[in-house]
């Protein structure tokens, strides 16, 4: 480790513990505590990475999270921000986005045509022959920046998520935010300081003596309180409307980042001052660096950046990096105070600084340039709360203009102070915070029904009596009189921006979208403040009057999987679905929902059920428990028939349409009692039938006794189809008389099924064949339903899945609401001509019912066969008129049919070919056009019903 | 019928991390007997628990508000008709078993809170749902019915949902417990992908 210093006082590594890791295939050794760049930097590497665009050579500049340098492969994970992740034992560490090597990349011949890649390049460019552009997109992906996923083979675990509910969160550990914590906390208030990086104390870590001193203690007092939760290595990445504050957890012990998302009372905005580089051709060599790196390298890290250094100051951190310069036996070629005048103009070397050339007309010979110039305060977080910041020209940085009663500022963004000046100001920031929070606490408390009474009063409401932070003179240094990177992470000069300017993108807002400036991973944290200084200086005025873009979430960077978390996508299950998978079946989504497809073979299962009997969970049908004497109406007002008069113990089919006249349900519907009634949905539907029903009953018939309850996982439900389910049941049912008068088609009985109470058995038959539909309390349904299987073993009685049961409907001709309908199948088209009662006094969509049925144009759906029998047509393949491409309909269901031996079909066709007999052309996906029939009925068959009403 | 098991959707044994901080326990079987009924009823009268508390009965029965006009009781096993002829049913007054058509689990420990906001927006802090609390909201993606009933000094929750998501809640509060030390069942495919 050829630049590792002594021990420094203030260090943050373990020189115990020694890790080992490669550098592009390289062995090296850091140690605990280094970052992944300080690591390196001690191994004396100057070179780093390539930049975006011309591929120039670039060393460590701000040895932090923001350095745009230090953007590297390791392992399987690209983009690592090299100058915060902390080095672990074993890394492989990679340069990224170069070829061959970072020492010889190839496309470091674009600063040859970097004159032809100006501003708005890739507009002017690409835009046309507009053919050619699957060329240049290949092109643009060759010179993508960015390293590797590896997503195949990644190791990198799942990324975790949870939710907070601070009072007040603290965005930022430097003395001012663990100030502000403490306040709040001794007022009562549960805090959540977030600081970005791995250690509490900010600024101070790197400061003198006093400084750290100060720091431990206020960290340690933060660590102990019990009313502050501290997230180290975190970032807050965005605040949202009403407090919704988004935190990025780094490095956890339980996922590699974790998104925390908090719903703060006060957010306090605390997260100091980033330093900006100084504007100067060559200010992108590496060797180059700011003033806070070179004091974090050599201060937490022990790393020496240079041998000889010219520094350039207009500030204390200048003045203090001198002093760190010297301890770590660097020589100091020269010290430019900008206070007195004195600048760099431009900087020479290649691989590493070689020559200064300074505003008196030295050139010196140096390989470290140190600039102090100035801070950008990041007040992205108060942008995302709607504040505008507003340019000081005295301290040439920006300040907060206005901001909501649940968001403060304090520390370095707010102003300028020695470390006490700042932590009492911090302090009062805290309590204040808490004061606010405390009264919206309170307020939840008393005004939340579970809630109990508070044990304490409202806080009185107090002012904002801070005493403001001073906002100290600096001088506005932001360019030389050479042009450098503004940008250097998208590789924009500060000629770039003039360029950009004369073109007419001479507003800040539009310069950065032409240009690129601030939209890199560093999100403006270095290079607004310089891109508006120059912007200012092309348009001719001062920097006051441009404005600023407006920082927007995320505030740094966050990846793709932390932004996903955890899939929780739930997942429905019948009672028996667990049996089903035991039993070989293939699980088919539905929704939510999971269900057996097909148990292996689903033609033999649909021929089961013809022939002998046969078992389907059809446990997601939504079933809904109508209760009280005006269930009546509300049937009558959702369904397009009559229901006033059904008997109990009867059954009946009902469609719904929507007020378009759309279908839009369906389902039979029985009465168990005078005032007790069980009502079906389709599956998709039961949810959105549910809160219907539930939105008439309250908004506009609330005087209605009806109290509707989802009973659909309550009760599991199996259909019993086939010419042997009466037989079977017979077996099975107590106190029902199954017989076909006692128990006749469209009925309901409630009764015992293998020894379980309070089953409801209906006889229906979506499959065409004798069936009945058990409902069974699902803690007994898997009970019932190997009951039905065993008792019916000599029956024949086997399940089927839901392939099985489409293609019987199919045969059958029963139109599923959705897959045979769409959103503009009203009525008349679902072939609802008998059931819809138009003289009813109303129902929904009563009027849209009534037009539809007078209109002649609207499609019909129609049973369908083709002519050659062989020939499945796709569902949703086009019914066109001839050879022509004119759409004529469409087939909306189609199976072979394993009981005629052919193909079936349903349709909706245009009214002209609904006639049974028309012949109509289909256009299958392969392009072939076939000839099918349309047929008298939607049933296949038994379209008289013999089978099903015996 | 009392000899014909009683399956559960979520059919799993008590799991709890090694310290004891977290257990988390399928509570299926329990008695839910929900009662619908207006402010003026004699049920109301009889329920007399306001919306979002709950009170715990002299046979042990747990009552809790659930929304306004509507009650829900927790109860052991088996007393279903026990609970309902104790509501009085003059005027519109429902009264319906929920047992089967409700999963229901218990989690507790000093870490169910910190488990339970891994997948929960809900303030869970001891003011705003103190022990008794009844309220509802979304856990893991579910819609769900919480009642806040510590044990032993500790938070506890008795939790309920739909039935046929109770695999799915269970497991993935389950997996949000990992972090505390949940011990879990080889073989079983959690929410971490």
């Amino acid at each position: 480790m050829t630049n590792r210093l002594a021990v420094q006082p203030g260090e943050v590594i373990n020189r115990s513990v020694s890790l080992a890791f490669t550098w592009n295939g390289k062995a090296m050794t850091g140690f605990e505590g280094d970052t992944i760049a300080s690591a390196i930097a001690a191994n004396g590497i100057d070179v780093f990475s390539r930049s975006m665009k011309y591929h120039r050579r670039r060393g460590i500049m701000t040895a932090d999270h923001w350095d745009p340098n230090l953007f590297l492969q390791v392992g399987d994970e690209p983009n690592v921000r090299a100058g915060s992740r902390k080095l672990l034992d074993g890394m492989e560490i990679s340069s990224q986005n170069v070829w061959p090597s970072l020492k010889f990349d190839l496309a470091a011949s674009n600063q040859l045509v970097g004159r032809f890649l100006s501003p708005g390049f890739y507009y002017k460019t690409f835009m046309r022959p507009q053919f050619m552009w699957p060329l240049y997109q290949k092109v643009l992906q060759k010179f993508a920046p960015g390293g590797e996923i590896h997503w195949r083979s990644s190791t990198h675990g799942a990324y975790d998520k949870r939710y907070a509910h601070p009072d007040v969160l603290v965005a930022g550990g430097g003395p001012a935010g663990m100030a502000a914590a403490l306040a709040s906390a001794a007022a009562g208030a549960s805090v959540l300081l977030v600081e970005h990086y791995t250690e509490l104390g900010g600024h101070l870590r790197w400061g003198d003596g006093f400084q750290r001193a100060r720091a431990a203690e206020l960290a340690a007092a933060c660590d102990e309180n019990a009313n502050i939760e501290v997230l180290v290595d975190s970032t807050v990445t965005g605040r949202y409307d009403h407090n919704w504050i988004a935190v990025n957890q780094r490095s956890h012990t339980i996922a590699p980042e974790r998104l925390v998302k908090a719903r703060a009372g006060v957010l306090v905005v605390a997260p100091g001052l980033i330093e900006r580089p100084y504007v100067f051709a060559g200010n992108d060599i590496p060797g180059v660096l700011l003033a806070g790196g070179v004091r974090r390298l050599i201060n937490l890290f022990g790393v020496k950046p240079g041998t000889k250094a010219v520094v350039m100051t207009a500030n204390e951190e200048g003045d203090d990096a001198v002093v760190d310069l010297e301890r770590a036996g660097v020589e100091i070629v020269a010290v430019l105070d900008v206070r007195k005048g004195q600048s760099i103009v431009a900087v020479q070397g290649k691989s590493r600084v070689t020559k200064v050339e300074t505003s008196d007309g030295r050139t010196l010979s140096a390989d470290t340039v140190v600039t102090a110039t100035g801070w950008t305060a990041p007040t992205s977080l108060l942008n995302m709360g709607g504040d505008r910041p507003v340019y000081d020209a005295t301290a040439a940085r920006y300040f907060s203009n206005s901001l909501p009663s649940n968001i403060l500022a304090t520390g370095g963004i707010a102003g300028d102070g020695s470390t006490s000046e700042l932590e009492a100001h911090g302090w009062a920031t805290g309590e204040l915070a808490a004061n606010r929070a405390l009264r919206r606490r309170h307020d939840r408390i008393t005004q939340t029904a579970r809630a109990a009474a508070p044990t304490w009063d409202k806080p009185v409401e107090t002012g904002d009596t801070r005493t403001p932070l001073a906002r100290e003179p600096h001088p506005e240094c932001y360019r030389s009189s050479t042009h450098g990177m503004v940008d250097f992470s998208e590789d924009v000069s500060s000629k770039d921006l003039i360029q950009a300017s004369k073109e007419g993108f001479d507003s800040i807002e539009l310069m950065k979208r032409y240009t690129t400036v601030t939209m890199g991973p560093a999100q403006g944290k270095l290079e607004t403040v310089n891109a508006a200084s120059v912007l200012a200086e092309a348009n001719g005025v001062e920097m006051a009057d441009i404005g600023t873009t407006v920082w927007r979430p995320p505030y740094s960077p966050i990846s793709l999987g932390a932004l996903a978390g955890r899939i929780l996508e739930p997942v429905r299950r019948s009672a028996i679905q667990d049996w089903h998978e035991a039993h070989g079946s293939t699980p088919l989504l539905a929704g939510q929902w999971v269900r057996p497809d097909q148990y292996g073979d689903a033609m033999a299962e649909a021929a089961n059920v013809r022939n002998n009997v046969g078992l389907i969970d059809v446990t997601p049908l939504g079933k809904l428990d109508l209760r009280g004497t005006d269930v009546p109406k509300l049937l009558e007002l959702v369904y397009v028939n009559k229901w006033q008069k059904l008997d109990i113990g009867r059954v009946r089919y009902g469609a719904m349409v929507a007020e378009d006249g759309v279908v839009s349900d369906d389902g039979v519907t029985g009465r168990l009692g005078e005032n007790h009634w069980l009502m079906t949905t389709t599956s998709s539907g039961a949810g959105a039938i549910w809160e219907m029903l539930e939105d008439w009953l309250q908004t506009a018939h609330p005087e209605w006794d009806v109290h509707v309850t989802a009973v659909t996982g309550g009760l599991t439900s199996i259909n019993v189809a086939g010419p042997n389910s009466r037989v079977l049941l017979d077996r099975l049912i107590e106190g029902v008389d199954l017989g076909p008068d006692a128990f006749p088609y469209f009925s309901v009985r409630q009764g015992t099924v293998a020894g379980v109470d309070g089953c409801i058995i209906w006889r229906i038959g979506f499959t065409g064949e004798l069936s009945y539909e058990i409902h069974v309390p699902s803690g007994y349904a898997l009970h019932v339903w190997e009951a039905l299987l065993e008792t019916g073993a000599d029956l024949g009685c086997a399940p089927f899945g839901v392939e099985a049961q489409r293609i019987l409907r199919l045969e059958k001709g029963h139109y599923i609401v959705g897959q045979d309908t769409d959103g503009l199948s009203k009525a008349p088209t679902a072939g609802l001509g008998g059931l819809v009662k138009l003289d009813k006094s109303d129902t929904l969509g009563l009027p849209e019912l009534k037009h539809a049925y007078s209109r002649e144009d609207l499609p019909i759906l129609v049973g369908i066969q083709t002519v050659d029998g062989s020939i499945v047509p796709e569902e949703a393949a086009q019914i066109v008129d001839g050879d022509s491409n004119t759409i004529l309909g469409r087939i909306t269901s189609s199976r072979m049919s394993p009981t005629l031996g052919r193909s079936i079909c349903l349709g909706q066709v245009d009214p002209s070919l609904s006639m049974a007999g028309s012949v109509i052309t289909v256009l299958l996906a392969d392009g072939r056009r076939i000839k099918a029939v349309v047929q008298e009925h939607h049933a296949h068959v038994d379209h008289e019903g013999a089978r099903q009403r015996v | 019928m009392s000899e014909i098991p009683m399956h559960s959707p979520i059919d799993v044994g008590p799991l709890s991390a090694p310290d004891g901080n977290v257990i988390l326990a399928d509570a299926y079987d329990s008695t839910k007997i929900q009662i619908r009924a207006g402010q003026t009823t004699a049920a109301a009268a009889v329920l007399a628990v306001p919306y979002g508390s709950s009170t715990r009965t002299s046979e042990g029965d747990l009552v809790c508000g659930t929304r306004p006009d509507e009650w829900t009781i927790y109860a052991d096993s088996g007393r279903t008709d026990a609970i309902t002829d104790l509501v009085p049913t003059e005027g519109f007054v429902t009264v319906i078993d929920i047992t089967h058509g409700r999963a229901m689990l218990r989690i507790s420990g000093s870490n169910a809170v910190p488990a339970l906001s891994k997948i929960c927006n809900l303030d869970l802090c001891d003011e705003l749902t103190p022990d008794g609390a009844v309220f509802s909201g979304s856990l893991g993606g579910v819609s769900c019915d919480w009642v806040r009933n510590d044990q032993n000094g500790e938070p506890s929750y008795l939790i309920s949902c739909e039935r046929s998501f109770g695999k799915f809640l269970f497991t993935a509060i389950a997996d949000a417990c990992v972090e505390f030390g949940l011990l879990i069942p080889g073989g079983w495919e959690l929410h971490r992908h």
